[in-house]
């Protein structure tokens, strides 16, 4: 009974027995439920979507995830934790982005200039720079696979799955992302 | 690429334990003789083991008040693929499921030519083309047709209670002439439902009824599913 009880407080939705959790609460069109939802979830969903589209994009694309959260509640059938189903959805709408600046990647990828500056540590390579900050200096492509292996702990070929690329790939681009954050550490 | 390069670019592989038995060998191995690589190996254990303890930071400004402004904006109506494809299934089976009856798959020649008090013109001609006393061999036993339809009960009345509630949160949407269309459709099929139940609790057997019921909530389901599209924004 006990445990029955506090199931559910892991996901900062239950305030007692018989209590309608705010997930249910945010369903039924409660946004203040919806609210404390979104305090309890924010710094781990802006975390996500800053480390993988960057600063530029985070604030915004946390935002669009937490509207489609809100609009696909009623689907959430509570198979999964909420947390775990929440962090599906902040994926799949940062991977829509990501897929939706392809073009523009493009470009900057075509750039043999932009390459070089892409790969060449920071002028202030003999100071210790911030391990986000190196982070946040990757290529986007080797960026988005060490945020998901080395951060979020998906395997390899998990990552192939969601960013549509050969396993071999992803384990190329995350020895690729931990050597340059290497050398931006001043390990190198 | 160096013979020193190709054994660098096997570390992070060694690290995450994705080598053969061979391959870690060969890296221990060269390991044990390589300062350089040992030294490169220890920065990326270093490296994996910060980006698995980096902690969530939250975003600099409060970002709720811009969700909130867009929450009060009406509810996008969405279903998940599987829903979608649970829903065309399961149309695709009612519809088979009638076509069969309607092709000779009834349990009785006696009942296929019952009165159609609203069922499908192309009945009684198809009636006519099969040969007698094909039914109950094609179909199986009436317990089996009953089998059938009560399988689907369960999938159909879930997807039925999907679409409402889609339709039910974007009836907003709607104007006020196709909302009393649709629900003047709804109201008439229900009512076909509901009379086709009941003569089916009087007459089981009856294969003409059973092929109505199926089509009767099969059109509810499509004009369910085409009401709730029509409430989705482009």
């Amino acid at each position: 009974m006990i445990s029955a009880v506090v199931t559910f407080i892991g996901d900062g939705v239950l305030n007692g027995t018989g209590q309608k959790s705010d997930v249910a609460l945010a369903a039924a069109g409660d946004s203040s439920a919806f609210e404390r939802l979104y305090r309890a979830h924010v710094a781990r969903i802006h975390s996500l979507a800053r480390r993988m589209l960057g600063n530029d994009f985070a604030d915004e694309v946390t935002q669009d995830i937490f509207v489609r959260t809100w609009q696909k509640l009623s689907t959430f059938r509570g198979e999964s934790a909420f947390t775990t189903w929440l962090h599906r959805l902040a994926l799949n709408v940062i991977i829509e982005r990501r897929r939706s600046l392809a073009i523009q990647r493009t470009r900057v990828a075509d750039d043999p200039i932009a390459l070089d500056l892409a790969t060449v540590p920071p002028s202030r390579s003999d100071l210790r720079v911030d391990f986000e900050y190196a982070m946040g200096q990757l290529p986007e492509g080797a960026r988005e696979i060490f945020v998901l292996h080395d951060v979020e702990g998906y395997k390899h070929r998990e990552i192939a799955v969601m960013l549509q690329i050969a396993t071999g790939t992803s384990k190329r681009q995350l020895h690729r992302a931990r050597m340059l954050i290497r050398q931006q550490l001043g390990e190198a | 690429m160096s013979r020193h390069e190709q054994w660098t670019d096997q570390l992070s592989d060694y690290l995450d334990d994705e080598l053969s038995e061979a391959e870690r060998a060969a890296v221990e191995a060269h390991l044990g003789e390589c300062a350089e690589c040992s030294k490169t190996l220890g920065s990326l254990r270093r490296i994996v083991a910060e980006a698995a303890s980096l902690t969530p930071r939250p975003p600099e400004n409060d970002l709720w008040p811009g969700v909130a402004v867009r929450l009060a904006q009406p509810r996008r109506i969405s279903f998940t693929i599987p829903q979608l494809a649970a829903a065309s299934l399961l149309l695709a089976a009612l519809s088979g499921g009638a076509v069969v009856l309607l092709l000779g798959g009834g349990p009785t020649g006696r009942s296929q030519t019952a009165t159609n008090p609203g069922g499908t013109a192309e009945a009684p001609g198809v009636e006519a083309a099969r040969p007698a006393g094909a039914l109950s061999e094609d179909i199986g036993s009436d317990s089996g047709l009953a089998a059938a339809v009560n399988v689907a009960d369960a999938q159909y009345d879930e997807a039925v209670a999907e679409l409402e509630r889609a339709l039910e949160e974007g009836r907003g949407r709607l104007d006020a002439t196709t909302v009393s269309v649709v629900e003047q459709n709804l109201s008439i099929i229900d009512l076909a439902i509901a009379e086709a139940r009941g003569a089916l609790m009087a007459d089981p057997s009856n294969g003409f009824l059973s092929g109505h019921l199926i089509e009767a909530r099969r059109r509810k389901l499509d004009l369910l599913r085409r009401a709730a599209a029509l409430t989705q924004p482009n």
